[in-house]
């Protein structure tokens, strides 16, 4: 990741905050009138299931390639 | 009306499956492409509401049927047959075209069934034909998947059949039409036996445990076929179940959740397989015109991206022998057209705009919004999530990016790339010109995807999961584990229930035939002519010409004499009968 990547990744978040605020549009749901909801989504949805299913492999999930020993 | 239509669509490819192996060899890959071709034009030119009727006992069989959802769901599976053999060109094996080719048929053959035996018929041959795919990579690992595939499937047929002879007796008739929700208990048995093939967890196991072990090329076809069929019937008999909006979000976060933890590439993308689908379930729950358009819609732009990552996944394994996490890494350089064309199909599952996720999921997802499904609807963006962070950021990074690995690919076959191009550029088409498929719909809903909202909601999530993914990176990193899944329930007691239903049963008849053997002989013995001890006596021998023991040699003349009349007795009935 170069800088000029993250500038344009920025510099495309920036954009959809903007087009939020210039173009309101109804508020159809709750999380219609929260600003940027969906950048907090995804940031933290994306943590969320990463340790959640990460937590259950440690948990049980995760066995040894062997495990199985079928016939 | 007997036949309106000269043929099903699917006849040609079954005729293709017959006539395949008896061309020369040069022949077979270029019939594969022109019988898939032929099928695809007759799933176009037959007109709607035409029927191929044939009497079978006191019912009347609908073979095909065209409707508007029949022809969306037949042309793309016809047309990714016909990618699937551009891309298995060089690849596949003749026996893997023909079931390749019966298992299209049988897709086809779902799709335009017009009453329930013609559908089962089909159902069975899906099973059978798939599961030859599995096999053909003749791996130790690939026959035993592909025997407990079959094992499984055949469970789900029989629940199908349940269902569908106990809705026979009750109503007398064979047509397939809507079941109201909750109607009766065949259609729950029909719903089992449906949500099997559609990899409804629990009963998804399969999937994830049979298509990482197919062949490179079968995995192509599996990807497409086996779910998408049953989500075609899914909208046909059970439109608004609203069990299966909460079925279908499930789906959609179980598959996310299991990918994290997958290691081999092919399984990464089966478990989004089961995401995706999904989606679609959920659209079948919620029942709208918009979102039964929205599970059609999905359905076909699913199969499109989803067979490209198989391909790109499959050109990794074919060119480099490997296909988990921890052992590849650094292969951009080496491959970078496979690179940007599995770049197109992860854009596309991720819903990127342009790409035809964008216009499908955004209609399931909307329909659940304009329902006010609100948890669902968010629980949907979040296995949205999930996609990109999978399919679209780790399965590229660790497999094209990352660490160097040690592996050497060879040189992609040329017929790999030209297959994933044309998916590719069908993923870009759609997305780009989304008319082009909504104005094939079947229901009467319209839907706009490049509005402000939307564009905005999707690019927040998709920089925002891209920015998390950079940070957390080192935590994604594929481990050598298998993860546990349903498939434990039949995997694990297999040793067990083999040795006591199994074994035991074996050497309890082996004991008994031991015992029966040993009593014949001393029978055989004992009850013998008794003439030759006489003798004996006479002759002070004991024993001498006495039989040791039954010999089988001795009795067998006198069995070909019997055999001989029995047979000429046939033959001068046989002669008898034509004379008069």
């Amino acid at each position: 990741m170069r800088p000029w990547h993250w500038m344009s990744l920025v510099l495309l978040a920036a954009l959809s905050l903007f087009a939020e605020f210039a173009m309101p549009h109804d508020a159809e749901h709750w999380w219609s009138v929260v600003p940027g909801f969906f950048m907090l989504f995804g940031f933290v949805g994306c943590l969320v299931i990463i340790f959640f299913s990460k937590a259950l492999g440690k948990l049980f999930l995760q066995q040894d390639e062997d495990y199985y020993d079928d016939l | 009306m007997i036949s309106e239509l000269p043929v099903p669509p699917w006849l040609f490819l079954i005729g293709g499956a017959l006539i395949l192996p008896v061309l020369p060899k040069l022949l077979r890959s270029p019939a594969f492409l022109l019988t898939s071709l032929l099928s695809m034009a007759f799933v176009w030119f037959i007109p709607e509401g035409a029927r191929f009727e044939v009497p079978f006992a006191s019912y009347t069989l609908i073979l095909c049927q065209m409707d508007q959802l029949s022809r969306v769901f037949g042309t793309i599976f016809a047309l990714i047959a016909f990618a699937g053999g551009v891309y298995g060109f060089r690849v596949q094996s003749t026996g893997e075209q023909v079931a390749a080719l019966l298992y299209a048929a049988s897709a086809l053959g779902v799709t335009f069934a017009g009453d329930y035996v013609t559908l089962f018929f089909f159902w069975e041959l899906m099973a059978v034909s798939s599961t030859y795919l599995v096999w053909a990579r003749r791996t130790v690992e690939s026959q035993r998947a592909g025997i407990r595939y079959l094992l499984v499937h055949l469970f789900g047929g029989s629940l199908l059949l349940a269902g569908i002879l106990l809705h026979t007796v009750k109503t007398g008739t064979i047509l397939i039409s809507a079941f109201e929700p909750d109607a009766s208990a065949s259609a729950w048995l029909i719903l089992g036996g449906v949500a099997l093939n559609a990899a409804i967890p629990p009963l998804h196991a399969w999937l994830v445990d049979a298509y990482p072990r197919a062949t490179v090329a079968g995995a192509v076809f599996l990807s497409a076929f086996t779910t998408k069929a049953a989500v075609y019937v899914l909208v046909r008999i059970f439109p608004g179940w609203d069990i299966l909006i909460a079925f279908g979000v499930l789906m959609a976060l179980y598959g996310v959740v299991y990918a994290v933890l997958a290691n081999d590439i092919r399984e990464i993308l089966a478990y989004h397989i089961i995401s995706q689908v999904g989606y679609m379930v959920a659209g079948v729950g919620i029942g709208t015109e918009m979102s039964l358009n929205g599970t059609t819609a999905h359905a076909f732009s699913h199969i499109l991206y989803k067979a490209l990552l198989f391909m790109g996944a499959g050109v990794v394994l074919h060119t480099t022998g490997r296909s988990k996490l921890t052992e590849l890494g650094g292969l951009a350089r080496a491959m970078p057209a496979v690179l940007a064309l599995y770049m197109v199909g992860a854009f596309s599952i991720s819903g990127f705009p342009l790409f035809n996720g964008f216009i499908s999921k955004g209609m399931v997802v909307s329909a659940a919004a304009e329902a006010h499904f609100e948890i669902a609807v968010l629980l949907l963006h979040l296995a949205s999530v999930g996609t990109f962070l999978h399919t679209g950021l780790k399965l590229p990074y660790f497999t094209w990016f990352a660490e160097e690995s040690t592996a050497l690919p060879t040189k992609t076959p040329p017929s790999m790339l030209v297959g994933m191009s044309i998916v590719a550029f069908f993923c870009a088409l759609f997305g780009i010109a989304p008319s082009l498929l909504y104005r094939h719909l079947p229901f009467n809903a319209s839907f706009e995807p490049y509005t402000i909202p939307h564009l905005v909601e999707t690019t927040q999530l998709l920089v925002f999961t891209f920015m998390s993914f950079w940070v957390f990176r080192r935590h994604l990193r594929g481990e050598f584990t298998i993860s546990l899944d349903t498939d434990w329930l039949y995997r694990k007691p297999a040793r067990v229930v083999n040795r006591s239903v199994v074994l035991s049963a074996g050497a309890f008849f082996d004991a008994a035939e031991r015992i029966a053997e040993t009593v014949v002989k001393q029978l055989t013995i004992i009850l013998g002519n008794p003439w030759p001890r006489t003798r004996g006596i006479f002759q002070h021998e004991w024993g001498a010409n006495v039989p040791a023991a039954f010999e089988p040699n001795a009795a067998r003349p006198p069995m070909e004499k019997v055999i001989a009349l029995v047979l000429a007795c046939f033959l001068l009935a046989a002669l008898l009968s034509v004379a008069r």
